[in-house]
């Protein structure tokens, strides 16, 4: 919009001006201005902090000087001329402009923060395929997207989040292919959304989620743009968040958490191999180490007599029952773990090193663990990271202390009755109102040919029956 | 009372609601149970299953003439507020002594195989908490537990691979080998194994396709059916005839044959998965209960869940003498019989009633 024609000759004083230098002091990197042009005065606030010089210099120094025409070319006008219009105008990192003779505000978008560059995923890397990661930048995310689905149908709503944050918020969704419903929830679950400030986009995931006391997350987060892309292409929604690396993928269901990007690029035979290994890994690493104290403690028929004498011998040396022997090399683990993610790099391997030493001889030689054990817990750990999502990987590691607690009560009963639990519990969950066990349960037969089984690629022409826009009406879902 | 029902059933949910609520630990203990009828008894799970399918088209035929009413709403109807209430009151108490008795079975025999020097309560308390979180999450969700439980433990049907092996393929013969009195006996004994597809009198009103019930209901009772017929076979293939008599639990036996070099024992790891079946028998018993009591007080709560069930674990416990225990757990399953019948005389009320109101 051109704004010459808005303007008005006859004002003679303006009181915002004054206002809202009243309302920026006390802000350290607010720059107050006032350049004279061949034409007029005018007076410049901005963050200097959010737009840097170089810019600044392009997009507002130099038209000025070239005449008043050429910025309002590129300026808005800002005709309410309300103190909060003006106010968040700044702090977004515009500039704001004021000319006096003519009594008019204009700004010039000049945000132009430090980013981070495109770098390679760290939690989710992969061997073949794309290499990029999204970054905390919300535009450059979506110019990622952008990039790789060049389509009018792609749109995208933008929300404000964080009363006291404001953080800019975008839902982004191919038109023709979203579930309209769906659709419709996410937008009123953001709206919904009451909250001083979000750091990270899992703060949103955990205000939408509808099952909070559940230890699995019902949105799969990911900061990969080509997972983004499929996503989007198989009809689901994406919430992105500045300042957030990872993006939300909704619905999301219990199955896709354990599915990696890669499994498209690789052929289906290894795709299904992998994707096997890790169910069946999410399965042993809540089983095995309570297998171990359900075996000792209470069925030791279940073994070979071998097994068994192996076992028991491993164990000569502990004093302690199996139960808290596993919890205390569980619980070493995890502290290694987790000290060794919080240390500088180059600590953390060695503290890694060591504390596998320590704890793989000398543990034992104390006669503090069995043989056996570090072994089945080594194996639990890994296993336990084998879902490419963190997220899950975590929730395996509580899941198991559950399991573990109920095999040293009651056994292989206990561990049944746990897994009767969990089963249920994971039934009863819902993203966007979507159960959680699907395609398994409710059973949809077209997703199940990209599910723990991956068809050859023809075979997954199709959108996922989960996140299809006209639900089937042939029989009741 | 008019009950608004959600429709929320599919023909899945309720193939696997009529078998799984019939698979109980009954399947454990069922070639006992068949056992006057000696080795001809291999082909009872047919006769049952020809019996149950009979017995299901007077139960449809009754339920699709209230549509959207459960058995419970019927008797009010066709006896009147006080008497149906009275009818209703009698079998929640049986309902509840049949759970009681369906846990306590299973959790004897945990106590007996898996945890030998423990007592019950505490595993009975955990089942308890399990068994609660999964009704109240109404009838679909028990629906689709049912389902996943089927393929999460019909898998140790491969376990009796060693029983066939190593059993002997002549005993199935000849077929007829028995009189009518053992017969009688073995049916009288064995047909309780089918007990469970009777449920459909309830959650008939949630089923969308109440027409194709019929077939449903047939499906779930045939594979429950195929699934009692393997295990009974392989039972009269590897016992002999006094085993067959006088071991209790002869299935528990041919989990004992099967020879794994990482597993001894798979008769522990089979009844602990056993849990899964218990659980979804108890569950939709344990909901039609609710269910009643939600009937008779006009009020639907969730509190009604947990009553019954505060109530029937009470129940458990009390220490009564193991024969009036196992008096009254006899006669529950008598009663089964008698319910499984029931709406034949339903139907005939249901018929005659209309000309009786016609005279008046």
């Amino acid at each position: 919009m051109n704004g010459i024609g808005f303007w008005q000759e006859n004002k003679t004083e303006n009181i915002l001006i004054t206002t809202l230098q009243k309302k920026l002091e006390g802000i350290g990197d607010v720059v107050h201005k006032e350049i004279e042009t061949p034409e007029e005065k005018v007076t410049i606030i901005y963050f200097s902090s959010l737009i840097d010089n170089l810019t600044f210099h392009e997009k507002v120094i130099i038209p000025l000087f070239n005449g008043r025409e050429e910025i309002t070319q590129t300026a808005k006008i800002i005709e309410q001329e309300t103190l909060t219009e003006v106010l968040s105008a700044i702090t977004e990192g515009n500039t704001l402009l004021y000319f006096h003779k003519k009594d008019l505000y204009f700004t010039v978008n000049t945000y132009s923060p430090p980013a981070r560059t495109i770098a390679e995923s760290d939690t989710e890397s992969t061997v073949s395929g794309p290499r990029d990661a999204l970054t905390e930048s919300l535009q450059t995310n979506l110019s990622l997207i952008k990039r790789r689905i060049r389509n009018p149908n792609l749109k995208s709503k933008n929300y404000i989040v964080g009363t006291e944050t404001n953080t800019k918020l975008t839902v982004v969704y191919i038109e023709t292919i979203v579930n309209q419903e769906n659709l419709s929830r996410v937008f009123t679950k953001i709206d919904g959304i009451d909250w001083p400030g979000v750091n990270d986009i899992s703060i949103v995931s955990q205000l939408m989620e509808e099952h909070q006391f559940s230890p699995f997350t019902q949105y799969h987060m990911t900061e990969r743009p080509d997972a983004v892309t499929s996503a989007l292409l198989d009809g689901r929604i994406i919430i992105m968040m500045d300042n957030s690396q990872g993006v939300l993928i909704c619905p999301s269901t219990f199955l896709e958490f354990f599915l990696s990007p890669e499994d498209d690029y690789n052929r289906w035979t290894t795709a299904t191999l992998l994707r096997c290994l890790r169910f069946f890994g999410f399965f042993l690493t809540i089983m095995l180490t309570p297998f171990y104290i359900s075996a000792l403690s209470f069925h030791p028929e279940i073994l070979p007599f071998e097994v068994l004498i192996n076992l028991q011998e491993s164990r000569s040396r502990v004093p302690f029952p199996p139960v808290i022997e596993v919890l205390f090399m569980e619980l070493v683990i995890e502290v290694l773990r987790e000290a060794g993610s919080r240390m500088p790099t180059k600590i953390g391997q060695t503290i890694g090193i060591v504390g596998g030493i320590v704890i793989g001889t000398a543990a034992v030689e104390a006669g503090l663990v069995s043989n056996t054990l570090i072994v089945l817990v080594a194996i639990s750990a890994l296993l336990s990271f084998l879902p490419p999502s963190f997220t899950m990987s975590n929730s395996s590691r509580v899941i198991r202390y559950l399991f573990i607690i109920s095999a040293g009560i009651f056994g292989l009963y206990g561990q049944m009755i746990a897994f009767a639990w969990l089963m249920q519990h994971l039934l009863s969950l819902t993203s966007l109102g979507t159960p959680y066990m699907t395609p398994m349960i409710p059973r949809k037969w077209s997703d199940l040919l990209d599910s723990v089984v991956r068809l050859p690629t023809s075979f997954l022409k199709n959108t996922k029956d989960v996140s299809r826009a006209v639900p089937p009406t042939k029989g009741e879902k | 009372m008019e009950q608004n029902h959600t429709k929320v059933l599919n023909g899945y949910h309720v193939v696997f609601l009529v078998q799984n609520v019939m698979i109980g630990s009954t399947l454990l203990t069922l070639p006992n149970l068949l056992s006057p009828a000696g080795y001809s008894q291999w082909w009872f799970p047919l006769l049952f299953a020809l019996i149950a399918n009979l017995l299901v088209l007077p139960m449809i035929w009754l339920v699709s003439k209230y549509k959207e009413h459960d058995l419970f709403a019927i008797h009010e109807k066709l006896f009147g507020r006080w008497v149906g209430k009275g009818l209703n009151l009698f079998l929640l108490g049986y309902l509840i002594v049949l759970i009681a008795a369906i846990c306590e079975g299973y959790l004897d025999l945990i106590q007996v195989v898996a945890l030998p020097d423990r007592t019950t309560t505490w595993p009975l308390f955990l089942f308890f908490l399990v068994l609660v979180y999964i009704t109240s999450g109404g009838i679909k969700s028990i629906a689709r537990y049912c389902i996943m439980s089927f393929f999460l433990v019909t898998w140790i049907i491969y376990f009796l691979k060693w029983g066939m092996t190593d059993g002997d393929i002549r005993h199935a013969l000849p077929l007829f080998n028995f009189t009518a009195q053992e017969l009688f006996t073995a049916t009288k004994k064995g047909f309780i194994s089918m007990s469970g597809f009777e449920l459909i009198l309830f959650y008939f009103p949630y089923i969308i396709h109440q027409q194709r019930a019929f077939k449903q209901a047939s499906l779930g009772i045939w594979i429950c059916a195929i699934l009692y017929l393997v295990t009974v076979l392989t039972s009269v293939m590897y016992f002999s005839i006094w085993q067959l008599e006088n071991v209790l639990y002869p299935v528990l036996y041919l989990f004992n044959a099967v020879k794994l070099s990482f597993l001894e024992r798979v008769d522990v790891l089979a009844i602990s998965l056993w849990v899964f079946f218990i659980l979804t028998t108890t569950t939709a018993y344990l909901w039609v209960v609710k269910r009643g009591i939600d009937s008779i007080r006009m009020a639907e709560k969730k509190s009604h869940l947990y009553i019954v069930a505060t109530v029937i674990f009470l129940f458990i416990n009390i220490p009564f003498p193991k024969e009036v225990q196992k008096m009254i757990y006899e006669r529950v399953f008598y009663i089964n019989y008698a319910f499984i019948i029931w709406p034949l005389f339903l139907c005939i009320i249901h018929l005659v009633k209309p000309a009786k109101e016609g005279v008046k």
